[in-house]
C-alpha cells in the first residue's frame, strides 16, 4: 500500500520534472539564452559603455573619472579629425568601387565562360577566393615586398629592367593611398565576386533567350537584364563590404602603418592609436561612437534593403 | 561576320582576360615564394631573379627549426579551434530555434543578432580590455577564445540556420510521435543530418580566426602565449632589408594553413556562402 503511494507520488514528481522540462524544451528563447548571454556580454555591455565613456575623461593610465563633454569637445575641435574622415573616405569609396567593379567584371566572366565551357574558369575562381583568405596581416605584408622602393620590390624592379622611373608607392603620400587601395582590392574582390556570381547565377535563362529572339545585342542584354536583376544583389554587397572596409585595421597597419605622415591613417586605425598608444580611453571612445554611428546607418539601410523572406513562407 | 566566328572571337577575348586577372591574383603569391626560396645576395637582385638561380629552403629551415615559431603556429591552431568549436556549442541551439520554431520576433531577432556583426572587434574591445584587464583575463587564451567565440556567433547563427532549413523536417516529426524530447531531436537527429553544414561553418569559422590580429594583439603580450598573426606582424616590425626573405617563408608559412584549408573544402565553403548571401 505505502508502496505504491510512493512510487504513485514518485511517477507524478517525474511527470512534474518532464513536463517543467517540455516546457523550457518547447520556448524559443531558452535555445537563444547562449547565443544571448555570449553577445550581451561581449558586445551590448561594451556598446553601451563606450557611450558611456565617450561622456567621461577615463584614460587608461588609471586616474580618477568624472562625467564630461571635455572629450567629444576636444575631438570636434581637433583639426585632424577632418582629415581621418576624408583619408577613410577615400579609402571605403576607393575600395568598394574597386572590388565591386572587378568582382562583377570576374563574375561575369567565370559566368560567360562557363557557358561556353572553356577551360580553367573554375581554377580562376577559386584563385581569386585564395586571396580572400590570407589574413589580413599577411595580406599587408605581401604588398610591402610588393611596393618596397628596395631593391626586393617587385614592381619597381621590374620597373627598372624596363628604365622606367621607380615609383614611390609607400613612401608618396598620394601613391601611398593607391596603393592602400589596390592591395585591399586584391583581398576583398572575392566576396563582391562570389556575391554576384551567386546572383549572376540565379537570373532566369528565359529573359536571355526572349532577349534574343527580340534581337537584343549582348551590351543591352547586360544593360536591361543582368544590371536590373542584380540590382538587390549589389546593393546589399555595397552596404556590407563598405562596412568591411571601414572595419578594415590589420591590412592597413601592416602594409603602411597609417604612414607616409597621416596618409593612410583611417578611422580604425585613429581609435586604436588614440587608445592604445595615446591610451586616451574616452576619446577612443568618442571616435568608437563614430564609428558605430556610421555602421548603424549603413546596417539599418541594409535592413530595409533585405528581401521579406517571412511572407513567402 | 557570322554569330559563331563572333562567339569564337568573344571565346579569345575572355581567355586573354582571364589570364590578365590571374596574374594580378596569382603573382604576388609567387613573389612571396620566390622571396621565400632566395639567399639573401639573390634577394638583392630583385625581379631579375624571378626563378632564383640557387633556390634553397634554408629561410624555411631556419623558422621551422625555432621552437617560438612552432609554439606561435600551434597557438594559432588551439586559438582558432576552440574559438571554432565553441562557437558551434553556442551558435548550434540558436540556429534550430529560429529554424524550427515560429514565433513572433523570430525575423527582428535575426536581424539584430546580424547586426552585432557590423561592430567593429575595435569597438568592443576598447571598453573590453579594462574589464579584462579588472577580471584577470588578459593575457590568457581563454579570454581571446571566448572574444573570438563572440565575434564569430552571428555568422555561426545564420550559416547553421540555412543548413538547418535545408533539411526536411519529416525525420524529426517521427522522432517526436515517438516521444523523442526536444533536445534530444536537436541532439541525435537534426545535428548528425546537418554535419556537412557544421563542417563547413567550422572550416569557415577557424579560417576566419587564424587571420585574426586585432584580439590577441591587444589582449596577449606575453610572446609565447601569441599565435602566428601577431608573431609575423612583430618580426616584420623587427626585420630588416637583409632578413627579408626569412620573413617572406614566415609570411609563407602562415598563409598556406588559411590555402590549404580553403581548397579542401572549397565546394563546401562557397556553397554555404551563396547559400547565405542573397536568397532573394
Amino acid at each position: 500500500m505505502t508502496m505504491t503511494g510512493a512510487a504513485v507520488a514518485g511517477g507524478r514528481g517525474e511527470i512534474a520534472r518532464t513536463s517543467l522540462r517540455r516546457r523550457i524544451e518547447s520556448h524559443p528563447f531558452s535555445w537563444l539564452l547562449p547565443v544571448a548571454l555570449l553577445l550581451g556580454v561581449f558586445y551590448l555591455y561594451p556598446i553601451i559603455d563606450v557611450f558611456r565613456l565617450a561622456f567621461t575623461n577615463a584614460s587608461l593610465r588609471g586616474g580618477e573619472e568624472h562625467y564630461t563633454v571635455d572629450s567629444i569637445r576636444a575631438l570636434i575641435a581637433n583639426p585632424i579629425l577632418l582629415d581621418i574622415l576624408w583619408t577613410t573616405f577615400v579609402f571605403t569609396a576607393g575600395s568598394v568601387i574597386g572590388q565591386q567593379l572587378f568582382g562583377l567584371g570576374i563574375a561575369v566572366l567565370v559566368m560567360r565562360g562557363e557557358r561556353r565551357r572553356l577551360y580553367g574558369m573554375t581554377a580562376l575562381r577559386t584563385l581569386v577566393l585564395v586571396a580572400w583568405v590570407i589574413p589580413g596581416i599577411a595580406n599587408g605584408l605581401i604588398w610591402q615586398m610588393l611596393f618596397s622602393e628596395a631593391p626586393f620590390g617587385a614592381i619597381n624592379s621590374v620597373l627598372r629592367m624596363m628604365h622606367v622611373q621607380p615609383v614611390a608607392w609607400l613612401s608618396d603620400p598620394n601613391i601611398a593611398m593607391v596603393s592602400s587601395i589596390i592591395s585591399n582590392v586584391w583581398r576583398g574582390t572575392a566576396f563582391s565576386m562570389i556575391v554576384f556570381y551567386a546572383a549572376l547565377k540565379a537570373i532566369d535563362t528565359t529573359l536571355y533567350e526572349a532577349a534574343s529572339v527580340d534581337g537584343a545585342n549582348g551590351w543591352q542584354r547586360f544593360r536591361f537584364i543582368t544590371l536590373p536583376q542584380m540590382r538587390p544583389a549589389i546593393l546589399v554587397n555595397s552596404i556590407l563590404i563598405t562596412i568591411a572596409t571601414l572595419n578594415t585595421f590589420d591590412a592597413i597597419i601592416s602594409l603602411t602603418g597609417g604612414g607616409p605622415g597621416r596618409a593612410t591613417e583611417v578611422l580604425s586605425l585613429y581609435t586604436f592609436n588614440t587608445v592604445f598608444r595615446n591610451l586616451d580611453l574616452a576619446g577612443g571612445s568618442v571616435l568608437s561612437v563614430l564609428m558605430l554611428v556610421i555602421s548603424l546607418v549603413l546596417a539599418v539601410g541594409y535592413a530595409s534593403m533585405m528581401p521579406r523572406r517571412e511572407a513567402n513562407e | 561576320m557570322t554569330s559563331d566566328a563572333r562567339e569564337r572571337l568573344w571565346d579569345a577575348a575572355t581567355y586573354v582576360i582571364a589570364v590578365v586577372i590571374a596574374a594580378f591574383f596569382l603573382v604576388p603569391l609567387l613573389w612571396l615564394l620566390s622571396l621565400s626560396l632566395r639567399t639573401r645576395q639573390e634577394v638583392y637582385l630583385g625581379a631579375a631573379r624571378f626563378i632564383p638561380k640557387h633556390p634553397t629552403l634554408a629561410n624555411f629551415e631556419q623558422i621551422l627549426s625555432d621552437p617560438a615559431f612552432i609554439t606561435y603556429l600551434w597557438n594559432g591552431l588551439k586559438l582558432s579551434a576552440l574559438g571554432g568549436i565553441g562557437c558551434l556549442l553556442v551558435a548550434a541551439p540558436a540556429a534550430y530555434a529560429f529554424s524550427r520554431f515560429h514565433f513572433q520576433s523570430r525575423s527582428s531577432l535575426m536581424m539584430s543578432i546580424l547586426a552585432f556583426q557590423m561592430v567593429s572587434p575595435l569597438v568592443i574591445l576598447v571598453p573590453l580590455y579594462r574589464y579584462m584587464s579588472s577580471l584577470g583575463l588578459l593575457d590568457g587564451h581563454f579570454g581571446v577564445t571566448m572574444v573570438y567565440i563572440a565575434v564569430s556567433l552571428p555568422m555561426a547563427v545564420w550559416l547553421l540556420k540555412s543548413s538547418i532549413d535545408g533539411i526536411p523536417k519529416s525525420l524529426e516529426e517521427a522522432a517526436e510521435i515517438d516521444g523523442c524530447s526536444r533536445f534530444g531531436i536537436f541532439w541525435r537527429i537534426t545535428l548528425p543530418l546537418v554535419a556537412p553544414g557544421l563542417a563547413s561553418a567550422f572550416i569557415l569559422i577557424m579560417i576566419l580566426n587564424w587571420s585574426q590580429f586585432l584580439v590577441p594583439f591587444l589582449l596577449l603580450s606575453t610572446d609565447s602565449k601569441l599565435p602566428i598573426s601577431v608573431a609575423i606582424f612583430t618580426f616584420a616590425g623587427t626585420s630588416n632589408a637583409s632578413s627579408t626573405q626569412v620573413l617572406a617563408a614566415a609570411c609563407l608559412v602562415a598563409v598556406v594553413p588559411a590555402i590549404v584549408a580553403f581548397l579542401l573544402l572549397q565546394r563546401m565553403i562557397v556553397g554555404a556562402l551563396t547559400a547565405g548571401a542573397v536568397k532573394g
